[in-house]
């Protein structure tokens, strides 16, 4: 779908969306088309429930006295509360109810900031995304018909602007979409890596250890959990040198990527382990996010850090009370052979911290069940040693819409990881799942600031979202570019 | 029997001396800390306890840890572990002389006084025919030396308002669902007439006409019916506007039609530990004679199957108009509290209320046994909720409240379904908000779901380090504060 930004005027062909605020005031574009239509808003309004509530919408068809196809009305709520957040909105609407319409173009006409103009057309190019590659069979009209989606503004140029930043998060997000939604036998941890490696191209430096190196590096905790695999073990690190410091301390960013997890000898029951392919989504999340970085060239030292595995039983696989050696030497009995994306994790935070010497680092997981339970898929768990960055990243999840929810992280549940013959195990118990898992992290973190994000609940979404549709939903990247750019880019 | 607790300002022959030492093991007995130094695990930390047998009888060195990090409730811990290590042994009069020599005030005393206090509970022996007399506490008297005598009394007094009130909520958590029955409830709660506080019970006739429906589908497959207390403590100003308590009582859960597991449902007899702890906090204010009006309001039924029993799918009418589908028999906690929520902010009006209830599995999933979950939207009274748990140890954590959860409880046949029967749904937090759709928006409003918290787990970490093992009578320390602070 190609975006694009004009002058406001009537368009003659396609669909045109037009905004109404609550109380069924119009805007100045939807006042324009009322008048070139003869009062047909007005009419339409007065006999609908349409009232311009938020994410209202009444959709007319071959609207009389005007030659568009389509016009729609959106809601946009209470004047004082227009924010990004709506025109994004406004924009997922758009391509919710118009992208299969038969219209190949639609015009938005937005009368606010050239920045609301962008997030309008922000909000439609995430929203219009489709992982359809493996369809070979999909008839036309399931497809989108939509090919060209005009915002019209007068604040058009500065707008157009705007934008360049925003269409650089979405290819992260996309990216991040993409490689959540690749079945596993296609994404696996050294295609994965192949996959970051192609960032390059976008300045990114880009490094893979393989399982010799890591084992030299003692990493012993990643490698037991890939052990069982036929597929090698890959530990990818991508940085990004924005900062006119070249050597000052990046901000880092870790990521999960069990490729697939079958659970490995601890097998999960079969159904629904198809959802196992995105047991890589934090890493996804990584990948997608240093794109982003590179592709709005921020001013910005960041790494990002991804331990990549397939979790399979085999005859070679990691058994249950299994003692591994960590990285950072303290050891670990393996309770549950499914609970393998923190000893992945452990080995990942501890080299990140040893290479890199971050002033913060943020780790993203799919980490646990106990987290869709405790928080459902509306809120990421949100655990931290340091409470200016838990602000900063709540701040940030509200601002994007990627909202996290902070969860205890300290000394009372740490003894529920004692084991009786190693440092630590890797499993608490049914009880604060979740806490447990973290309070395992926290082991493998030193002094640095750090925030770890259970994802688990909104990696995968099983219905559309404003901006978002069903399935991978790539949550992170928007909200932690905005981390970045709020707190740590050079302005 | 819980030990006597008695202050002097001298020491006094007894069976044993209990001594304090912090970390630096300084200590006017000084042979005690040349035998410790570097020779022993006793550090003098917090909780460290250790007899010694001299000639001239048991000595008791007991860790009092650095002075910074001494406050109420450290004492509190060293009290409690005091009391746990010694009140088998054999010592029958402990004679507890660190006040003056580890520079404790009278206030300090009476903190160490209460932690005894709060760990010397357990099970009444009338459950028992024979007695094991290896399992009887010995210790019968403690003697605690102070500065002050009569200051230390005062101090305590209050003090031990809470840890018998506590006591009292702890008895009825243990009592089994055959003793405990919704009367058996009743009879327990005349314990309270004596000290001045008013109760009023709504029997099952009284419910049917009020409408408080839910309550009545919970109990309606028991041959013992639902009800609902009401206590009052008027000790504040008159017509002043109450803070309302309210409490889960279910007496015993079968889960009804949609029954349980067999296995460990007997831990079900404390699916009233909610009403329970109101009932103690009640106790509590009116041995202390707080000067505030509160109503404790306690949603007492036994969730039974049998053919009266309400059936899943059944539609019932609450109190507030509001209809609900009741999809699973076993989501039974929300339904006595939804009428018992609505009845309490309609027929007492008070300044904010408060509820507990063992509500969710799902909550020990969320925050385990160390921390109950808050829910509120009114962020003064989280904070204020916040810091008085943190005050007395009783840990909160706030989760989600918000209109987002509704989409788990919507009904395609009435206005709410009881919960959602998705596996890994938010159950915790649906139950939240189904509770908030009884609650009028203007009142300020907490509930605090402490399934993990109302007992003690079974497993040696478990033990909760102030009230030891069984249950805690979580809520009364915290919500005592919250009355103190107005």
């Amino acid at each position: 779908m190609k975006i694009s930004f004009a002058k406001p005027s009537l368009p003659t062909e396609g669909a045109l969306v037009v905004g109404v605020l609550e109380g069924r005031v119009l805007t100045a574009s939807a006042a324009k088309a009322d008048e070139a239509s003869g009062g047909l808003l007005t009419r339409a309004m007065a006999a609908s429930r349409f009232e311009g509530k938020k994410d209202q919408t009444l959709l007319l068809q071959a609207p009389a006295g005007l030659t568009v196809a389509r016009l729609l009305l959106v809601g946009l709520g209470k004047p004082e509360k227009l924010t990004a957040l709506t025109a994004q909105g406004l924009g997922g609407i758009v391509i919710a109810q118009l992208s299969n319409s038969t219209d190949a173009q639609v015009t938005v006409a937005v009368d606010g900031t050239a920045d609301f103009a962008a997030n309008v057309a922000y909000g439609a190019l995430l929203r219009s995304y489709r992982f359809d590659k493996y369809r070979t069979k999909e008839k036309k009209e399931d497809k989108p018909s939509l090919k060209k989606l005009v915002v019209a503004t007068e604040a058009h140029s500065e707008a157009k602007k705007a934008f360049v930043t925003l269409e650089a998060i979405a290819e992260g997000v996309f990216l991040t979409r993409d490689l959540a939604s690749e079945p596993a036998n296609i994404i696996y941890p050294e295609s994965l890596a192949a996959e970051a490696k192609k960032l390059a191209a976008l300045g990114l430096e880009v490094e893979v250890l393989g399982e010799k190196q890591m084992k030299k590096l003692g990493m012993g905790a990643l490698l037991g959990v890939g052990q069982g695999s036929e597929k090698e073990s890959q530990l990818v690190t991508l940085r990004w040198t924005g900062a006119d410091d070249k050597e000052a301390a990046p901000v880092a960013f870790v990521g999960k990527g069990v490729t697939f997890d079958t659970g490995g000898i601890c097998i999960k029951p079969a159904g629904g382990m198809e959802d196992m392919k995105w047991d890589m989504g934090g890493s996804a999340v990584v990948i997608g996010l240093m794109k982003a970085l590179a592709a709005r060239k921020a001013k910005v030292n960041v790494v990002g850090v991804v331990g990549l595995v397939e979790n399979m039983p085999s005859g070679n696989a990691q058994r249950p009370g299994d003692v591994v050696t960590s990285m950072s030497g303290q050891t670990i009995e393996v309770i549950n052979t499914d609970a393998e994306g923190r000893l992945v994790l452990a080995d990942a935070l501890w080299y990140c911290q040893q290479q890199f010497k971050p002033k913060a680092m943020i780790d993203l997981a799919t980490l646990t069940g106990a987290i869709i339970i405790s928080l459902g898929d509306h809120y990421a768990g949100l655990f931290s040693n340091d409470d200016t960055l838990s602000e900063q990243l709540s701040d940030a999840g509200k601002d994007v819409g990627e909202l996290v929810w902070r969860l205890p992280l300290d000394e009372p549940y740490d003894k529920q990881i004692k084991s009786e013959i190693a440092d630590m195990k890797n499993v608490g118990g049914r009880e604060a799942g979740s806490i447990t898992a973290a309070m395992f992290l926290k082991r493998f973190v030193k002094d640095t600031p750090w925030a770890h994000l259970d994802i688990a609940g909104v990696t995968w979404a099983k219905k559309d979202g404003p901006v978002t549709p069903k399935g991978a939903t790539a949550f992170g990247v928007r909200l932690l570019d905005r981390l970045v750019a709020a707190n740590y880019e050079q302005k | 029997m819980a030990p006597e607790i008695v202050f002097a300002a001298a020491p006094v022959k007894a069976d044993a001396l209990a001594v304090g030492l912090r970390p630096d093991l300084k200590t006017a007995q000084s042979w005690i800390a040349q035998a410790l130094a570097g020779k022993h695990r006793f550090k003098g930390e917090e909780g460290d306890v250790l007899p010694i047998l001299t000639p001239d009888g048991w000595f008791v060195a007991v860790g009092l840890d650095a002075e910074d990090d001494q406050d109420a409730c450290s004492l509190r811990r060293v009290g409690s572990a005091l009391f746990a290590e010694l009140c088998d042994g054999g010592i029958e009069h402990l004679c507890l002389d660190m006040g003056l020599d580890m520079g404790l005030s009278p206030q300090d005393s009476a903190e160490l006084a209460y932690g005894i206090a709060l760990r010397a509970w357990r099970p009444s022996d009338k459950y028992r025919s024979k007695l094991d007399p290896d399992e009887a506490w010995s210790l019968s008297k403690i003697t605690i030396v102070t500065s002050d005598v009569k200051a230390a009394q005062t101090y305590f007094a209050r003090l031990d308002a809470v840890a018998t009130g506590l006591r009292y909520a702890r008895d009825l958590v243990v009592a089994p669902g055959n003793e405990l029955t919704p009367q058996g409830f009743v009879t327990r709660l005349e314990e309270l007439f004596p000290l001045g506080i008013q109760v009023e019970v709504l029997d099952a006739k009284a419910l049917r006409k009020q409408g408080l429906n839910l309550l009545l589908a919970v109990g309606q497959g028991s041959t013992n019916p639902p009800l609902l207390a009401v206590l009052r403590w008027n000790g504040g100003k008159k017509n002043a506007a109450p803070l309302a308590f309210v409490g889960k009582g279910i007496t015993f859960d079968t889960g009804g039609i949609s029954i349980k597991d067999g296995e460990d449902m007997e831990e079900m007899k404390g699916d009233m530990g909610g009403a329970a702890t109101v009932a103690g906090l009640m106790m509590a204010l009116a041995l202390r004679k707080a000067p505030v009006n509160a109503v404790g309001v306690l949603a007492i039924a036994e969730n039974m199957p049998s053919g009266t029993a309400t059936r899943p799918g059944d539609v019932v009418t609450g109190y507030n108009g509001t209809t609900v589908e009741i999809v699973d028999t076993d989501a039974e906690g929300r339904l006595a509290l939804a009428d018992a929520l609505a009845w309490t902010a309609k027929q007492c009006e008070p300044s904010l209320m408060v509820d507990l209830a063992t509500l969710t599995g799902a909550v020990e999933v969320a925050l385990g046994k160390k921390r109950a979950g808050l829910f509120t939207a009114s962020d003064k009274l989280a904070k204020r909720l916040m810091q008085a748990g943190e005050d007395e140890d009783e840990l909160l954590w706030r989760l989600p409240l918000v209109d987002f959860y509704d989409e788990g409880i919507k009904s395609a046949a009435a206005d709410l379904r009881n919960c959602s029967w998705d596996d890994l749904c938010p159950d915790h937090l649906q139950a939240a908000r189904f509770l908030q759709h009884f609650v009028p928006k203007s009142l300020a409003w907490a509930h605090l779901d402490i399934a993990g918290l109302s007992e003690a787990g079974d497993d040696e970490d478990g033990d909760e380090p102030l009230t030891g093992p069984g249950p805690t009578g979580f809520g009364i320390r915290l919500l005592d504060r919250l009355a103190d602070k107005g």
